[in-house]
């Protein structure tokens, strides 16, 4: 480590704290009485710092607030959308990978062609379609159309050609069927490609807008991404810059400590998908 | 009173054995999630109904409430969504100019036959309110308010620049006289004359239509033709463009800012609705903030005849809805009916002649000021694309205001904008 | 010979059952609803009438298509577009040129002169003596999208690309800095727009606060139309532009630490090592961010919706947002999806040649 490592970091930290500066203000934010807040947001330090400080706008987001029940949505939404997608991709990557059987190559090309359709050109039809079953404000609404994502049997089919065929042989030579093949052997050599691929799931999942938005119109299936949204639009007549504040960061507050618990194998998952995507 | 309650134990009694009804509300206003049951204690839109709600849920026997959350910018987007969807909500709050476009498809059920029943006399409705949830000689919802555009005051600024008589602001009466006064202000206290907002929602729309009846014009007519090309448009855009361009007041400001502005005391007029009225009241109590000195006041007459943009907010309930849970959402609706006069605390015009001649309503704060305004209250012609002109409206006065497109040009695109909207 | 037919039946058998859950979601999810799309963009189709009456629809043929992206008297000139059409041709002349003197493989010299074709050729059409585009926002509200995109992706792109290249460092100073730069892409689009939204508030914001105490004028971010699409830009490249710094480390993982070595010798350090070694090694890494990008940016909503609704005066108006109001607020189902299957038709584009370069590259 030279002098010129220093400079770097230090060079790199300025716009490290810039990029930090609009999270740290909206914590800042929620610490702060509404009151002092409709007069002005930068009373200490440009608001950066919570003085005067209060903790009533957690308290009554927990005492009133819809804020945790929206949480827990988008986290039955992301995980159940998680799992399907990896359900569905691993199973569906490997047998384009690796398996031989008729209209193999007709078959792959008609799922890849699925990746050129962008969700939001199918929303319309999709609408319709859930309306029609009486599908709407339900788990299964909110889930099920995005388990059909093509880009994770991409993903999976890549990463499973690439792995070497004599491990597979050996256990087909030793006579085992090809689902325990797949599940036994296969699967657990996955892991990094399915991390990947969950990861990018949870992300895509819990930051979807659109389709929540007009499939989603009663409270019991409000996602986080849907509730803050709805509050944000009435700023006018909200209860308070603090308390939308404090919905934010509750919001984002457990996917950032879930990020920073597994934030090695994040950027490991990444690099793994990104270099082999 | 004691009939009101009679109805409610009738109406108990009849719901006796089965089980609670849920009904599902949607609304919009904001979000006021501690808002308890007290009905007269609470201040603005979103705390006040929520209360009338929550009271409503409390005290009717049988009958629980779940307030859906909705926003303001998606209200409509995600009611018609529900409505298609098939899972509307039991009761929801809608606008009057709504009511072609939802009850025309069959979507509302129409409620007159019931109303007797279930303790809502309409014959006690103002002719306005009547007028609001009635379609093709139907009654399809229950009315809540008349809200209009109206000038909210900073006494202060007014004083200074001494264009107060009497105790009352002296507003202007002419496009000349309305320059004049906001150079009055400018030169005695450095603020605005007059705020709004200009950038985002169609406030800046209303106050241009508003110029616009003033003259005996408007944006298009019963038959179904866009008439916005006018000298009276011109005339009207003139008269607020005019502020603009000397500098006296700020066409960039939104909702949020133009208030902000307006509370801070940096512009002596807000032009904002009747919703805001008791929070303005309570600001202006509060020590330490710009705003000392409240007024309200009707929108001035600064053409030829007073006019100003109204609506009116409506319960409504969906045609699918039947037996119980129908006769239980009625409930609701005569309940919120029977708080008329806690939700005119907000500043709307109550919709119960009961209501209006009661000592009560008279000495809610300010209302004496703007007692004009309900003789005032004008809209455009009903129409099913009634939000689609809007937005185009407020698109093209949002060119002239902050883009500076050509006022010629901006009204022939508007024109055209329009009319393929009334033609489709 | 017996045991191998025997296995391959299996095979197919095997094959069947773990691929039938993905065909029959994607089959029911995703090709079916893209014909009935389709099938829509064809009809008269009120999303509320058909509600309550589902033969309320109308078959139209194209009619939707021709009220969207037509109009009356559209002619077609050389010179409507002096600027765009002018750099069509400049283009379309230099890959040419590039092509004759060697300077461009193949499969560059027909993109480059394709992509300067429709530039000439596109920006050419507009109304001719009284005649008018049938609707007037829509190719308007294509182009503020491109705009949106042509500044989100390079802005995404290049201080991802220059931050990797800075960050590439096994370090404990570095992993954390990377963590921080990250951090923003884990919030929900609702979030980053509220944080932005009162960031940029002229009156509340952290900006303008900043600004009034070094005795500034406030920019009125949101509302002003020649720094509302910025505002939204701003916040995009701040959310988004974590995972493409992902992927560029990961890219400048695979270049060997010899190459650095011997550009070394030849004295490129710093700078000139970034521009002359990691630059041409990271081309791949580089494509494929800029389409994902691409792909991702111009299917825009939240940030436009939320923020500024589209104003002011339609500057901020994207494809995705026109598409959901003519959808839900105007209830024109039918005109939603002919636009719909436009998007379609633009990003399908796009992935083909993601599909080619990727392709052409292995």
């Amino acid at each position: 480590m030279n002098r010129s490592y220093y400079w770097l970091v230090l060079g790199l930290s300025i716009p490290a704290f810039l990029w930090l500066v609009p999270t740290i203000w909206m914590v800042s934010l929620s610490f702060q009485p509404n009151e002092v807040l409709a007069r002005s947001t930068s009373t200490t330090a440009f608001g950066l710092i919570p003085l005067p400080f209060t903790a009533d706008n957690y308290a009554a987001l927990f005492a009133f607030g819809q804020t945790p029940w929206w949480f827990l949505n988008s986290l039955i939404v992301a995980l159940g959308m998680t799992f399907g997608v990896l359900a569905v991709s691993t199973t569906a990557g490997y047998v384009l990978a690796r398996m031989e059987f008729p209209f193999k190559r007709t078959i792959t090309v008609i799922c890849l062609i699925g990746l050129m359709v962008p969700e939001q050109a199918v929303f319309i039809p999709l609408y319709t379609m859930f309306a029609d079953l009486g599908w709407h404000n339900s788990y299964r609404a909110l889930i099920l159309p995005r388990m059909a994502v093509p880009i994770g049997v991409f993903l999976m089919l890549q990463f499973f050609r690439a792995i070497p065929k004599d491990i597979e042989e050996a256990a087909r030579l030793d006579g085992v069927g090809w689902l325990k093949i797949f599940w036994y052997v296969m699967l657990p050599l996955a892991r990094p490609a399915m991390m990947t691929l969950a990861i990018l799931t949870f992300l895509y999942a819990w930051n979807d807008y659109l389709w929540p938005l007009v499939s989603a119109q009663q409270q019991e299936y409000f996602t986080i991404t849907l509730g803050l949204a709805s509050i944000q639009s009435n700023f006018a007549q909200s209860e308070g810059l603090g308390r939308v504040m404090a919905s934010g960061v509750i919001a984002s507050l457990p996917v950032v400590i879930l990020f920073l618990i597994f934030q090695r194998y994040v950027v490991q998952a990444m690099t793994v998908g990104g270099s082999k995507g | 009173m004691k009939h009101v309650l009679f109805t409610a134990i009738a109406a108990a009694t009849m719901a006796t054995g089965a089980s609670a009804q849920e009904i599902s509300l949607a609304r919009f206003f904001g979000a006021c999630e501690d808002a308890g049951t007290d009905t007269t204690v609470t201040t603005g839109e979103a705390c006040i109904i929520q209360s009338i709600i929550n009271a409503a849920d409390a005290e009717l026997d049988g009958i629980t409430i779940t307030t859906l959350p909705t926003d303001w910018g998606n209200y409509y987007d995600q009611l018609k969504a529900a409505y298609a969807g098939g899972t509307p909500p039991d009761i929801h709050v809608m606008h009057r100019h709504r009511v072609p476009e939802f009850a025309g498809l069959g979507a509302l059920r129409e409620i007159s036959g019931d109303l007797e029943a279930a303790g809502i006399d309409p014959a006690d409705w103002s002719p306005a309110a009547l007028d609001a949830v009635s379609y093709e000689g139907g009654i399809y919802g229950v009315p809540m308010d008349v809200h209009a555009n109206l000038w909210h005051v900073n006494m202060e600024i007014m004083e200074a620049a001494g264009l107060v008589e009497d105790g009352r602001p002296i507003l202007p009466t002419s496009p000349e006289e309305l320059l004049e006064h906001a150079q009055m202000v400018r030169e005695a206290t450095g603020q605005d004359y007059l705020a709004a907002d200009f950038a985002q929602f169609p406030l800046g729309v209303r106050l241009v239509l508003a110029l616009i009846w003033q003259q005996g014009s408007n944006v298009f007519d019963e038959d179904g033709t866009a008439t916005i090309d006018t000298e009276e448009a011109r005339n009207a855009i003139a008269a607020v463009t005019q502020l603009f361009d000397a500098g006296l007041a700020n066409p960039q400001l939104n909702y949020a800012d133009s208030q902000q502005a307006f509370l801070n005391g940096e512009a002596a007029i807000l032009v904002n609705g009747t919703w805001v009225v008791d929070l303005y009241t309570a600001e202006a109590e509060q020590e330490g903030t710009g705003l000392n000195s409240y007024y309200v006041a009707d929108f001035p007459t600064i053409f030829e005849t007073g006019a100003t943009w109204a609506d009116s907010h409506i319960w409504a309930i969906p045609a699918s809805l039947e037996g119980e849970e129908y006769q239980a959402a009625l409930r609701v609706l005569a309940f919120i009916n029977d708080h008329n006069i806690d939700w005119a605390r907000t500043g709307h015009i109550a919709i119960r002649e009961s209501v209006i001649t009661s000592d009560a309503y008279a000495s809610l704060p300010h209302r004496s000021e703007y007692a004009g305004t309900a003789e005032l209250a004008q809209d455009m012609p009903s129409s099913d694309r009634y939000g689609a002109i809007q937005d185009v409206l407020n698109r093209e006065l949002q060119a002239i205001w902050l883009t500076g497109k050509p006022v010629a040009d901006a009204l022939a695109d508007a024109e055209i904008d329009v009319q393929d909207l009334l033609d489709r | 010979m017996r045991d191998r037919s025997r296995s391959r039946m299996s095979q197919t058998q095997a094959a069947a059952i773990l691929l039938a859950p993905f065909l029959i979601t994607y089959t029911l999810f995703l090709i079916y609803p893209f014909f009935r799309g389709v099938w829509i963009s064809l009809h008269d189709w009120n999303l509320l009438a058909v509600a309550f009456n589902p033969d309320a629809t109308e078959f139209v043929g194209f009619r939707n298509y021709e009220r969207v992206m037509w109009g009356r008297n559209i002619e077609w000139g050389l010179f409507a577009a002096p600027f765009w059409q002018i750099t069509g041709l400049i283009g379309l002349a230099l890959s040419v040129i590039l092509r004759r003197v060697d300077r461009l493989s193949r499969f560059n010299a027909i993109a480059l002169g394709l992509a300067s074709l429709l530039l000439v050729f596109l920006p050419g059409f507009h109304p001719g003596e009284g005649g008018r585009w049938y609707d007037r926002r829509f190719w308007p509200t294509v182009g503020n999208t491109l705009v949106f995109v042509g500044l989100a992706v390079p802005g995404v792109t290049i201080s991802a690309l220059v931050l990797a290249a800075a960050m590439n460092r096994e370090t404990r100073a570095m992993g954390a800095l990377r963590t921080l730069f990250f951090l923003s892409q884990v919030l929900s689009v609702t979030v980053v727009t509220l944080i932005w939204q009162i960031m940029f508030s002229p009156r509340q914001g952290l900006i303008a606060n900043i600004t009034e105490t070094f005795g500034g004028t406030p920019i009125n971010w949101l509302t002003d139309q020649q720094f509302a699409m910025a505002a939204i830009v701003i916040a995009t490249i701040w959310w988004s532009l974590g995972i493409a710094m992902i992927l560029f480390l990961a890219g400048l993982q695979d270049i060997s630490q010899d190459i650095y070595e011997a550009a070394a010798l030849d004295n490129a350090r710093g700078v000139r090592a970034f521009w002359y070694v990691t630059l041409p090694n990271l081309k791949r890494t580089i494509t494929l961010v800029v389409i994902l990008q691409i792909i991702l940016h111009f299917q825009v909503f939240g940030q436009s919706h939320l923020m500024t609704q589209g104003g002011p005066n339609d500057t901020t108006q994207v494809l995705v947002r026109y598409i959901y109001q003519t959808g839900f607020r105007d209830s024109e189902l039918g005109r939603a999806s002919a636009m719909a299957v436009f998007l379609f038709v633009i990003m399908g584009t796009f992935s083909v040649i993601q599909f080619i370069v990727g392709r052409e590259k292995s």
